[in-house]
């Protein structure tokens, strides 16, 4: 039934298609990515019967081609099949949004919420469609809610700002914004937030102050929004659409521990959107676990000339140029990753990883090691202390830190046997 | 407005977007309960009109935006008569008779007649805007058509006819691409001095062809430059001077669309607001004098809550709070709410659309006539807002809108909330066509405002206020002496017992359109008028007392009394 319907929708796209007009070659063409990516979800469904996810991949094919009832057609025949798929619930509730139906956005994330109650950003969509429905006494908490996930979230404050604005609590609006702010220093909206509050409060030099700020960074905004319009073109937009679902059908493969098509996939996701750094990476990742560092390491840097403020490049380069040690290439990948996200603990861990391998300045290692774990108490964070504790001649604080490891993940097979072997050497 | 950063910044309102729902137009009348009944009359009141874009699948980008009308009683018979823009075939159409403008004489019953001929208003130019002022004092009404290619003014020679006089009056503003216009008193000088908003610049060899997934679209306006307005001083000898320059008007260039004049800050100047497509909104301050400063930013009229610019519409104002203010109606583009701003006195506007609903039922359209109206005579102003998409083939790439759509009216609950009641007010809520121009009036003299609603390519839709109400109300025509003829400009106040309500006369407002000279106050229960008071531009006042509601009167300028007309 599911590919006949896909049957049906593959002919609507190509309808009005079939002009020999040579003007008219790119309307052709885009009829064939649509085509392309239909056919793409059609033979996963048949590679993989009894996977619900095909299913949403096609939904996600029709919500890109703006066939949204389809789409949900098949994200709730998705859901039948696996009631968990949080994504799907948010999908279906940004449709519901932008119809302008926020009870029923709101019902789609409480069920995301359901399936993973950390998941960042949903409060914060919650509190948006509360905010159009004009249930403004419970926006607050959702928006609280949001910054508890997720403490470095500048939309979640500056949300709370917009909250408190409309509340006339001005100077709890300000403290928001000035946070959003501080989160994000060219939030352009939080400026605007705060001249607005500032306007209110009568404070009318510190209103100036952020208006001025604001009209530089609008002015900044408007000359992207310019240069991305001038750059508009509908044909590559499409191939882009299309290598999103290519990415989104490798992972599938991935799953199923296949490699071999999931890195054909990528390679054809590559060559419809060239500046793709998600294609780029999740390749890099297949090479790096093939063993072909050389290659994972050139797309890495491909990637990181598409992306250089993307810290997952710099963190890539890292790891392929330690493994084919070159250790000051890896460093100085590290340390920028480092510099771009200063509050993810991967930069500092890796790092301290290199130092730790290489045999080489053990206290900034321990010193490094110690700077992830409390930016993220994880399991892989502890793991790596101990290690550097262990290199620093701290036994007793290096087991105490491989046990944490152990009761955070006691699952994991490496961590285990390091500490019983730790144990048996004491 | 929708979400913050969700177009300069590119935060996303999410991956997709979204449906229209339609109703059968066989369940209407079982819906009727809002208290506000709108019928579609259009069939029975002989109108014939049809509005072309001149397009022939070129796509070029003035299509979109045409256009306004025009309410006003050309031959003062006390009926509101009706003038249709229209547009004019552009590069590549071929048509049999050209297009033209379309003036229907109001014969009362709900029965109209094509006077075009003989009025001598059927401009064959590219309709986009309109006002309607006196503007030579003379007593009748003078018709300004802001066009795609040169303007026409129509001087109304009070016999029913017209007379083109753009050239030597000097208005015809080249060959921009137009918007909405205004007449007003720029410099209170008594006569009507005339706002010309320009949208972009566009000609046949700087057309943008574009596509969206694949399908041709018409292109978004910023692949044009924005360019400033014009402002004309009256010389009070039929003739006008361009001083857009040394106003400071011409200084801001802009994608103008809807306009509307009115004192914001109660200084007893006429400001100007300008809603501008994908930018900040201006917002003109007058020192008195004729010289403007740009204050939208400052004034918080420039943004949305967000600090987002909106693909500005139309734009109407009106005291929906009745506290004595001019509040600002916008609306917008798919995927951003409709603005209600509200005015707090102090010269500063706040976006108050999410607290008050006034956004309701919006975001999925693209919005464009509309109007602060009294629908139910119960002293608070409803909200009416035009629909349809400007792509005609939208729904082959976002079957979450389309491109012929249903108008929304969000009724005034009385405690500065709107709810959207467009689902139970009458058959002529549910016609599906894609609306630009919006205008209202009492177009059967019974009390209760009445709207034509202009469609793109299409006929209009002709609305019946038939809403069960028996309230009261007063209609007030002014008649300037000393000022402009028609009081543009001037503000009114009317005092029924417990009830305080304001409104100013404006010329040309909403998407570029014109209507509301007679100005309308549903009084609820109130059967008696304890005041009127009328500020006139220049600053006099005038107070008339004791006025019988359920009746249009006439206050001129330095009176006492009120006339029944």
């Amino acid at each position: 039934m599911t590919v006949l319907l896909c049957a049906a929708i593959l002919s609507t796209v190509v309808s009005g298609s079939s002009s020999n007009d040579s003007a008219l070659a790119p309307e052709r063409e885009t009829a064939a990515l649509k085509r392309e990516g239909l056919e793409l979800a059609e033979a996963l469904m048949k590679e993989f019967p009894d996977s619900e996810q095909p299913i949403v991949l096609l939904g996600n094919v029709c919500g890109r081609h703006g066939n949204t009832a389809k789409a949900i057609e098949f994200w709730n025949k998705a859901l039948q099949l696996n009631p968990k798929l949080a994504d799907v619930h948010n999908n279906i509730a940004w449709v519901a949004m932008g119809k302008g139906q926020y009870e029923d956005a709101i019902t789609q994330w409480q069920k995301a919420l359901d399936i993973n109650p950390q998941a960042p950003g949903v409060h914060k969509n919650v509190a948006l469609a509360l905010m159009a429905l004009g249930r403004h006494d419970e926006v607050i908490a959702e928006l609280q809610e949001e910054i508890r996930i997720s403490p470095q979230s500048s939309m979640g404050y500056f949300l709370l700002g917009q909250e408190y604005l409309q509340k006339k609590e001005y100077e709890e609006a300000k403290i928001s914004y000035e946070k959003a702010i501080s989160l994000q220093p060219n939030h352009t909206n939080a400026y605007y937030g705060l001249f607005t509050v500032c306007s209110r409060l009568k404070q009318p030099a510190e209103a100036r102050r952020h208006m001025a700020t604001f009209k530089r960074l609008k002015a900044e905004d408007m000359k992207i929004l310019k240069d991305r319009n001038s750059a508009f073109d509908d044909l590559v937009s499409v191939r882009r659409s299309l290598a999103e679902t290519y990415v989104e059908a490798q992972r599938l493969y991935q799953k199923r521990g296949n490699p071999q098509k999931a890195e054909e996939l990528l390679e054809r996701a590559i060559a419809l959107n060239p500046e793709n750094t998600d294609s780029l990476l999740e390749l890099a990742a297949l090479y790096l676990a093939s063993k072909r560092i050389p290659e994972a390491l050139q797309l890495s840097k491909r990637a990181s000339e598409v992306e250089p403020n993307n810290s997952i490049c710099h963190l890539n380069i890292g790891l392929c140029s330690a493994k084919l040690r070159r250790f000051a290439e890896a460093e100085q990948a590290f340390r920028k990753a480092i510099e771009l996200t200063p509050d993810s603990s991967s930069g500092y861990r890796e790092l301290a990883l290199l130092y730790l391998r290489a045999g080489r300045r053990f206290p900034d290692a321990r010193q490094l090691a110690e700077k992830a774990l409390e930016l993220e108490p994880i399991a892989v964070n502890y793991f790596v202390l101990s290690f550097a504790r262990d290199r620093n001649g701290d036994s007793p604080g290096a087991i105490s830190a491989l046990k944490r490891a152990v009761e955070l993940e006691p699952g994991n097979q490496l961590y285990r046997q390091t500490y019983e072997r730790i144990l048996q050497r004491k | 407005m929708v979400f913050p950063g969700s177009r300069a910044s590119g935060i996303g309102t999410g991956p997709f977007l979204v449906v229209i729902l339609s109703f059968s137009c066989v369940l209407s009348h079982a819906r009727d309960s809002s208290g506000i009944i709108l019928r579609d009359v259009t069939k029975e009141t002989g109108i014939t009109f049809q509005h072309t874009d001149g397009s022939s699948g070129r796509r070029y980008v003035v299509e979109t935006v045409t256009a306004g009308l025009a309410l006003f009683d050309y031959d003062h018979d006390g009926d509101v008569d009706i003038y249709f823009l229209n547009g004019a075939p552009l590069k590549g159409t071929k048509v049999g008779a050209p297009p033209k403008n379309a003036l229907y004489r109001n014969e009362g019953g709900w029965k109209f007649t094509d006077v075009t001929e003989e009025a001598y208003v059927g401009d064959t130019g590219y309709g986009l805007g309109v006002a309607v002022g006196d503007y030579d004092n003379d007593g009748d009404s003078d018709v300004y058509l802001n066009n795609y290619g040169p303007n026409v003014l129509y001087r109304n020679n009070g016999d029913g006819t017209f007379t083109d006089v753009t050239k030597q009056a000097g208005v015809d503003n080249g060959f921009e691409v137009g918007a909405g216009t205004c007449f007003l008193d720029i410099d209170k000088d008594g006569d009507l001095d005339l706002y010309v908003s320009n949208y972009l610049e566009f000609s046949y060899d700087k057309h943008v062809s574009t596509a969206s997934a694949g399908f041709p679209v018409y292109a978004n306006p910023r692949f044009y430059a924005p360019v400033p307005d014009t402002l004309y001083r009256n010389n009070g000898d039929g003739t006008f001077t361009d001083i857009s320059k040394d106003s400071g008007v011409g200084a801001h260039a802009g994608w103008g669309m809807g306009i509307v004049c009115g004192d914001y800050d109660n200084d007893g100047d006429t400001d100007v607001f300008i809603g501008n497509d994908v930018a900040e909104n201006f917002l003109f301050a007058n020192d008195g004098t004729g010289k403007f400063e740009e204050v939208g930013l400052m004034a918080g009229f420039a943004y949305d809550l967000h600090g987002d610019e909106q693909g500005s519409m139309g734009v109407d104002c009106g005291d929906y709070d009745n506290d004595g203010l001019l509040d600002f109606f916008v609306t917008s583009y798919q995927s951003q709410l409709t603005t209600l701003y509200k005015n707090l006195g102090d010269g500063l506007f706040e976006d108050v659309t999410l607290t008050t609903g006034a956004g309701a039922a919006t975001l999925a359209y693209v919005t464009w006539g509309n109007s602060f109206v009294d629908f139910d005579n119960d002293g608070d102003r409803d909200i009416f807002v035009a629909c349809g998409h400007l792509q005609d083939n939208v729904e082959r790439y976002d079957d979450t809108t389309s491109y012929l759509t249903r108008n929304i009216l969000l009724m005034n609950t009385g405690d500065g909330k709107f709810v959207n009641i467009s689902d139970k007010s009458g058959d002529g809520m549910e016609v599906k066509l894609s609306s630009r121009g919006a205008a209202f009036d009492d177009l059967d003299n019974d009390g209760d405002v009445d709207g034509v609603v202009l469609n793109s390519r299409r006929e209009p839709t002709i609305l019946r206020n038939d809403s069960p109400s028996k309230r009261h109300w007063i209609q007030i025509c002014l008649q300037g002496t000393k000022t402009n003829r028609d009081g543009v400009g001037a503000r009114v106040e009317v005092v029924a017992g417990d009830l305080k309500l304001m409104d100013e006369v404006h010329s040309g407002r909403g998407y570029q359109s014109h209507y509301g000279m007679r100005l309308h106050f549903g009084l609820g229960n109130r059967s008696h008028v304890d005041r009127i008071e009328v500020r006139w531009i220049g600053g006099q006042v005038d107070v008339f007392e004791g006025v019988a509601a359920d009746q249009i009167v006439t206050l001129t300028e330095g009176g006492t009394k009120a006339k029944p007309r």
